[in-house]
Parts: structure tokens; C-alpha cells; sequence
């Protein structure tokens, strides 16, 4: 399997560009590999949203080196860096909360996937509006493409944000707490989603989750941030070689 | 699929209703009022024909222009600070074009050739730059907002100074100037109003993309890849454009920027800008041509009168502004 994201000596942390910004965790190694889902597993502030934000480039690290694809994921002097908009077709973070849909269709919103290959008057080809249905058909979103996002519970707002992600066509999908706000049914079945995803259409998916049995069931490893130490092990083995010890102290 | 083509159904019967509308508010504009006229009136040389080359052409095209930038910069604005209650004045600009006025009528400055005309523009301009300055240093959105008001609610006390030391006469065409018209320009200026709306609208018109990304926030816009930095500068400068220009040629027109964009979304049920751009900019050019049929009151008078029951019916009707 072909790494997709490789992340060399990371520090994580806020302002960055301080000359006394201090990281919050150790540095680090990692890699996220075609066909794959890496569940992150952490207590609340952990600084499991921090990670997920550095690796779609919307923060920058303390230290290190992050490669999305084999080229440098910062612009700055490198000149063999992604630009933004090259970069938003090979990774996008979703986040469940925090946005609002004023005055969106569902349809709208999933359409904003293809924001990266519009022109420059934000056109939508017959291409993109077959992807966007493809989307639209594997989050089950059919019955409400003409309902406003505001309008929907939760739980149909999570698929909708995720439906947008797989509108825009990425190689990385990063998840921030994607079933928060599912009931244990749609929970699973999004997990079972994120693997046929990652199988079939040969995405890496990092997806935070405080899911744990989910992650052992159904993701390939487990990334655990805990006390500043970030370890990453085989979903299979994570229990056995004490990475979700903390889960129940 | 079905609702695809109702969408599609709404938006042509959505424009052809407005297009028609202007084009019969535009009839009525030119050939009738306080002296009514015809196609066969408009002979050389003729008083008919000096009442419609010198005065209705000119006021078409301001209630037109006005309307287009007026609507689309507002419209522009709400997207960009997210905030359904932002126009083009929330920037202070109309405030800038304000103080211009006032400097020049009640302090007695002069500003050229155009007079008062140059005299809002410097102001409205100056202002811009102001807010273009710290829009470049700050990235927040709400920030800009905040720094507009204020530096709107400094030139207001600054204008009130001027108004506190002028005279009776002066201080009537200024309330006047304040109360907006479309009588105002002249037939050989209306090409410089034209070229400072299409420069805005130019603008506004290439940050489509930006605008329709922005509607979920800086940070989501960045992860489609936008420029958010380079078209929030856009979106500035062409809002800022089309409202200066607006301001130095009709006086500061309430209303429209802040209503018209409600109005477009609840006649479209859409917020693309694709979309919402040009409907804003034709609903816009309704609601002036609609209030030019009124000259003998004030402009920001008559917008309100007929403005308001207009959104308002439009919002009991289709059910109110959402959530």
C-alpha cells in the first residue's frame, strides 16, 4: 500500500509561528496508507482535532515534516508544496459541529464538494452533478436533497457534512468525532461506510472517535495521544499491547 | 431529479417575471409622469425631447445602477461578515461620503469640477481604504465589522460638528443631499456611474466562488482550496466600489442594500451567488424603478414605504426569514 499522508518528527501545537510556541505532545512519526482506516482514539484536549487540523494544513505544527502524497503539505519556500486548491482535492477535514447552513439545501451543501475543480465562476459540470449524486445516493440523502441543512436533526446533518467530503474527490478524509451526534445503527453503518470507502476507492481515512469498540471492530489501526506520547498499533493488538489501558482507569 | 427541474422552473420563471417588471417600470419612467410623452414627442430640439434626454434618461439610469450595486453589494457584504442585517453603510462608507458632502457644503471646501459629487467620492474612497487597511491586517471578519461601525459612528460626530457651526441654507442642501435622489445625475456622467458599477461588479462577479465557499466560514472555505485572503479583498473593494459610487451619485439610499437580498433569496430559494447575484441586481432594479415613479417625495422616503410592506409581505408569505 502506497503511504499517502507521512508525517516526520511532528510537534503539535498553537501558534506556531511563536518563537516560543511549546508543542503539545512529543515529537512524533506517522504514516496513513492507501485503503485504510486509523482510528484516533484520546481524552477530551488531548489534542486530537490539533493533529487532524495540521494534517489538512489548517494549522501549523511546532516542528516537523508533513508529506501529503509525496510533496511538502506547507507552502512557504518549498517550492514543491501543494497549493490550496490542489491540496483541497487530496485532503479535507470534516468537522460535525461548529458550522451553520443558513440558507442551504442539502443538495447545496453536498455541491460544495466540488468547489476545487469549479472555474472561475463556480460552475458545476454534468461530471460533477453525477458525482454529487453518487454522494448524495451512498450517504442515503435521496429523500431530502431539497431540504435546508438547518432543518435536519443531527445525525442527518452528519451525513451530509460526510457527503460533501466524498463530493470533493479526496485521497485523505479526516474525521473529527464523525458519529457524535449518530445512534448506534447509523454509527455502525457510517464505520462500515469509512471501510468500503477506504477499500474500494483507495482513501486513508484518519477518524477521531471516542468510539472505542467501533474502532477495534472496524478500523485497521489505532492511534492513541495520551499524556503528550502519541503510539499507533494494529486495531487487533492496540487492546493487548496496553493502548486503551486508559480508557478504563 | 423532480426537485432539480423545480428549482430550474423557479429560477427562469423567477427572472422573467423580474426582467419583465423592469422593463414595463422602465416604460413608465421615461414616458410618463409630471409630463407624460411618446416616441413621436422626442423630436430635435424639442422641450418633450430635452425632458427626456436630460432628465428621465439620467434618472433611469441611476434608479438602474443604484439598484444593481446597491442590491449585489449588500448582498456580497451579508455573505462575507455572515450576517444577515450588514448593507454597504456597515462599512462606514456612506459615512465617508457623508463627511465629504458636509466638508464641502457646510465648511466650505471645494473639491474640483463635480462639487459634491467629487466630494462624496473622496469620502466614500478614503474610507475604503481605511477599511481595506485593516481588513489586510485582520482575519477576522467581525473585527472589520466592528472597525466599520466605529469609524461610521466617528465620522457621524465629526459631521455633526460641521452641522453645529453651518448656516440655515447650507444646512438644507445638505439634509436634502441626505435624503437621496435619482435626480441627481446628469446625462454626461452617467457613463462614469456605469463604469465604476461594472468595475464592481467585475469585482464581486470573479469572487463568485469565494462568496459562495465563505457562506460556511473562512476556515471551510480554505478547505475547498479558496483564497479566502485574496477574495475577501475582492468582495471589499467591489462592495465598497459599487456603494461609493451609489453614494456620490443619489445620496446615501437606505434599504435597499440590507432588504433586497432577502427579498431575491425568498423569490429563489437559493443562496448559489450564480444565482443570487444576478437575481439581487434585478430585484434591486425593481424596487428603484418602482420608487422612481414617486420623484415628488424623498428617495430613502418612498424606498421605505414601498419597500418595506413589499419584504415583509414576502416574508408572511413564504413563511419567514429562516432560522
Amino acid at each position: 500500500m502506497t503511504n499517502l499522508l507521512q508525517c516526520e518528527g511532528l510537534v503539535l501545537g498553537y501558534q506556531a509561528a511563536k518563537a516560543n510556541a511549546a508543542g503539545i505532545v512529543a515529537p512524533f512519526s506517522f504514516e496513513l496508507k492507501a485503503g485504510e482506516v486509523v482510528a484516533l482514539l484520546g481524552e477530551n484536549g488531548c489534542g486530537k482535532s490539533t493533529f487532524l487540523k495540521t494534517l489538512c494544513a489548517q494549522l501549523q505544527p511546532v516542528a516537523g515534516e508533513v508529506t501529503l502524497c509525496g510533496q511538502s503539505l506547507w507552502g512557504s519556500a518549498d517550492a514543491t508544496a501543494w497549493t490550496a486548491r490542489e491540496r483541497a482535492k487530496l485532503v479535507t477535514l470534516v468537522r460535525m459541529s461548529g458550522l451553520v447552513c443558513d440558507r442551504m439545501t442539502v443538495r447545496e451543501f453536498v455541491s460544495l464538494g466540488r468547489t476545487p475543480y469549479a472555474g472561475l465562476f463556480d460552475g458545476r459540470s454534468k461530471e460533477d452533478e453525477k458525482i454529487v449524486d453518487e454522494a448524495v445516493s451512498l450517504l442515503e440523502l435521496e429523500n431530502f436533497t431539497n431540504r435546508w441543512v438547518n432543518e435536519l436533526s443531527d445525525g442527518e446533518r452528519s451525513r451530509v457534512y460526510l457527503a460533501q467530503a466524498v463530493a470533493q474527490q479526496v485521497k485523505v478524509l479526516l474525521l473529527d468525532e464523525p458519529n457524535a451526534f449518530l445512534d448506534i445503527p447509523r454509527s455502525r453503518k457510517l464505520f462500515m461506510l469509512l471501510q468500503k470507502l477506504a477499500k474500494e476507492r483507495g482513501m486513508g481515512i484518519l477518524v477521531s472517535t471516542h468510539s472505542v469498540e467501533y474502532a477495534e471492530k472496524y478500523c485497521d489501526r489505532i492511534m492513541v495521544i495520551e499524556k503528550g506520547c502519541v503510539r499507533c498499533e494494529s486495531a487487533n493488538e492496540a487492546r493487548a499491547k496496553g493502548l486503551l489501558d486508559w480508557t478504563e482507569a | 431529479m423532480a426537485g432539480e427541474r423545480r428549482f430550474e422552473y423557479r429560477v427562469q420563471a423567477g427572472f422573467a417575471l423580474l426582467v419583465a417588471l423592469a422593463f414595463v417600470l422602465s416604460y413608465l419612467t421615461l414616458f410618463s409622469g409630471s409630463v407624460g410623452l411618446s416616441w413621436s414627442d422626442l423630436s430635435l430640439n424639442s422641450v418633450e425631447s430635452r425632458i427626456f434626454w436630460d432628465i428621465r434618461v439620467p434618472r433611469l439610469a441611476a434608479a438602474v445602477l443604484s439598484g444593481i450595486s446597491l442590491a449585489v453589494a449588500g448582498l456580497s457584504l451579508q455573505t462575507l461578515f455572515r450576517n444577515p442585517l450588514a448593507g454597504p453603510f456597515v462599512l462606514g462608507i456612506s459615512s465617508g461620503a457623508s463627511l465629504g458632502v458636509a466638508l464641502s457644503l457646510l465648511a466650505g471646501f471645494s473639491f474640483g469640477y463635480f462639487g459634491v459629487l467629487s466630494a462624496a467620492s473622496v469620502g466614500a474612497l478614503a474610507v475604503t481604504l481605511v477599511v481595506m487597511t485593516v481588513a489586510a491586517r485582520f482575519e477576522n471578519s467581525t473585527v472589520l465589522l466592528i472597525v466599520g461601525l466605529l469609524v461610521g459612528y466617528f465620522i457621524d460626530a465629526l459631521v455633526s460638528l460641521l452641522i453645529v457651526g453651518s448656516d440655515a441654507e447650507s444646512l438644507r442642501v445638505y439634509v436634502s443631499w441626505g435624503m437621496g435622489s435619482f435626480g441627481r445625475l446628469t446625462f454626461d456622467c452617467i457613463w462614469i456611474y456605469a463604469l465604476s458599477v461594472l468595475l464592481g461588479l467585475a469585482l464581486l462577479g470573479l469572487s463568485v466562488r469565494y462568496l459562495n465557499a465563505a457562506r460556511m466560514g473562512d476556515d471551510f472555505a480554505k478547505g475547498l482550496g479558496v483564497n479566502v485572503r485574496r477574495g475577501r479583498m475582492m468582495v471589499l473593494l467591489g462592495a465598497s466600489l459599487l456603494a461609493a459610487a451609489s453614494t456620490a451619485f443619489c445620496g446615501p439610499v437606505a434599504f435597499v442594500g440590507i432588504a433586497v437580498p432577502h427579498l431575491a433569496f425568498m423569490l429563489f430559494k437559493t443562496s448559489n451567488h450564480r444565482v443570487l447575484m444576478p437575481a439581487s441586481a434585478l430585484c434591486g432594479i425593481v424596487l428603484c424603478l418602482a420608487a422612481c415613479q414617486f420623484s415628488k417625495i424623498p428617495l430613502n422616503a418612498v424606498l421605505s414605504l414601498v419597500g418595506v410592506p413589499v419584504v415583509l409581505w414576502v416574508i408572511v408569505r413564504g413563511g419567514g426569514i429562516r432560522k
